[in-house]
């Protein structure tokens, strides 16, 4: 015999049906705007050019000198190597600044300083410094990434709940078993919202620094669609962006449920 | 966010006790003094000492600069004139944005067939970083005031209305509750317990957004502007003058700091019950 009942919520029709019928208005009036010439095609290009230019674009290097695959890679390395070194860099330094109030001090007012200028400021400086190759990217998107890891794991660690922290002290912990033990699985649930900000950050910085220093990337790809006056290409490009942007979010959440698995939220 | 802060981890510094050399060497504001003249020697000694070649100024070079461009009229205007700009851009895209943003929010969370509609289209354009929107707003508006507005409304869009979409939706189910027992119809669920709930949501969304905008901002003026701060920046960059690229960069922080100070300052005024971590 069953014990429970399975409960069956059920949505309106209505409901299930309107958000798939909204992205299919939304596809339909882009691409008869186009069409009909509502919307010059010198402005804006129908999805059924884009995803035709897609298939091309697999394999054509013209006219902005390599396939999509070549662009996607490129970002995609600058993009996970900065991200990896913001982590490796950021989090550890956030959770020390949370706990030790010597660190707090003395890197607190630096980074207050760097914290408001727009990563993407850094450009002229990294062209300078680094010239146009990966190195000057990958420091770009380095300090976009950081400044979410180091605040996310600060706070964590401030959030730590007292009474435990007086309990272990009563046990007689040190500070450094205080920090390791309690500190830092306590504050793990917002370390790991940051690596989605970061990423969003990452991600975002890195178009912006590909716009305006590259020779290979989605970004620049986006950057030569506009220089060629063909909005299929820039739209090829900001879709691609945005879909890997996507893909990337939905492994780091993956991988977070999984890690995460037993902390409550 | 509304749990306590660890009252060990917020600096006490103990009970009327005798003079201590390490007390005084680990106090905060001592430490916050050492790390930034530290900071700021070393930018001055690897400037001076041409690490980087001539690709970094000292920090009085920087401020000599800004001075200066307080003076003379560079391109068409002083740096009062370049300062404002750029925040009218952002103040006008800024606007724009959350004023459309924020009422869509709160309709998508409170009524699920508007949710229905708007929802799936605003997912398709979420992912799409904001910056890659200039090229083809210079595509669409030229390389005008507008094409710039565009872009920052774009990227302050976003965040307005995730956050205040999930404000309302992550409201206290308790308070729902109480409001009922009240007798409250659905009018008064909504003036009295979404708004005011969501509200401390909603200004974190803006503050995310204000710092986007003035990311935008930057790089729609990047691109091509005949002012503005990031007009500054990029001169800097073509005629190779450090100075001035820091100049920039250090005028876009204090903007963005400014502006976000504001915000903090009336969400104070129009929120009280905001509760949450103010550290940091």
């Amino acid at each position: 015999m069953q014990a429970y009942k399975e409960v069956v919520v059920k949505t309106p029709l209505p409901l299930r049906i309107l958000p798939y019928l909204s992205v299919a208005v939304f596809l339909l009036i882009w691409e008869l705007a186009v069409r009909t010439g509502m919307i010059p095609s010198v402005l804006l290009a129908p999805p059924s050019q884009v995803f035709s230019l897609f298939i091309d674009k697999l394999t054509q290097p013209n006219p902005d000198g390599a396939v999509l695959a070549v662009h996607a890679w490129t970002s995609l390395q600058e993009a996970l190597i900065g991200y990896g070194l913001s982590l490796l860099v950021g989090i550890p330094l956030g959770l020390a600044m949370g706990w030790f109030r010597v660190v707090e001090g003395l890197a607190r007012p630096i980074f207050e300083l760097i914290r408001p200028i727009p990563p993407i400021a850094w450009i002229p400086l990294t062209v300078f410094w680094f010239g146009i190759g990966l190195a000057g990217k990958v420091f770009i998107i380095w300090i976009a990434g950081i400044v979410p890891c180091v605040i996310n794991s600060y706070v964590g660690v401030r959030m730590t709940q007292p009474t435990l922290i007086q309990m272990a002290r009563t046990y007689g912990a040190n500070d450094w078993q205080i920090f390791c033990g309690l500190c830092v699985p306590s504050a793990l649930p917002m370390v790991f919202g940051a690596l989605q900000i970061a990423l969003a950050y990452c991600w975002t910085n890195l178009v912006g620094a590909e716009l305006l220093a590259a020779n290979t990337g989605l970004g620049y790809l986006i950057t030569m669609g506009g220089r060629l006056a063909r909005p299929d290409i820039v739209v090829l490009g900001m879709v691609s962006v945005g879909v890997s942007g996507a893909v990337l979010g939905f492994i780091i959440d993956c991988i977070e449920k999984r890690l995460l698995a037993g902390i409550r939220r | 966010m509304s749990r306590a802060i660890a009252n060990e981890t917020v600096g006490i510094s103990g009970g009327r006790e005798g003079f201590s050399f390490y007390r005084c060497i680990t106090n905060t504001w001592f430490l916050y003094c050492v790390s930034l003249s530290v900071f700021f020697l070393v930018w001055d000694r690897v400037a001076a000492w041409r690490i980087f070649g001539d690709s970094l100024a000292q920090p009085l070079v920087v401020l000599d600069k800004l001075y200066e461009l307080t003076q003379i009229r560079f391109a068409g205007t002083n740096l009062g004139g370049h300062i404002w700009a750029s925040t009218r851009r952002v103040l006008i895209g800024f606007s724009l944005a959350s004023a459309i943003a924020v009422p869509l929010g709160l309709c998508m969370a409170l009524n699920r067939y508007t949710n229905a509609v708007v929802k799936p289209v605003f997912d398709l354009f979420k992912p799409m970083p904001p910056i890659a929107w200039v090229s083809i707003s210079i595509l669409w508006f030229g390389v005008g005031e507008f094409s710039k507005i565009f872009i920052i409304a774009i990227g302050t869009f976003v965040p307005c209305l995730l956050n205040s979409y999930n404000g309302v939706r992550l409201v206290e189910p308790e308070l729902y509750d109480v409001i009922r027992v009240l007798g409250g119809k659905r009018k008064d669920e909504i003036i009295e317990v979404c708004f005011p709930a969501s509200f401390p949501a909603i200004f974190a969304g803006l503050q995310i957004s204000l710092s986007v905008a003035w990311t935008c901002l930057l790089a729609a003026e990047l691109m091509n502007a005949r002012d503005g701060m990031g007009f500054l920046i990029k001169r800097g960059m073509d005629t190779y003058q450090p100075a001035l690229v820091l100049g920039g960069m250090i005028l876009i922080a204090l903007m963005a700091w400014l502006s976000s100070l504001a915000i903090t300052l009336i969400e104070r005024r129009l929120c009280p019950w905001k509760t949450g971590i103010e550290n940091l």
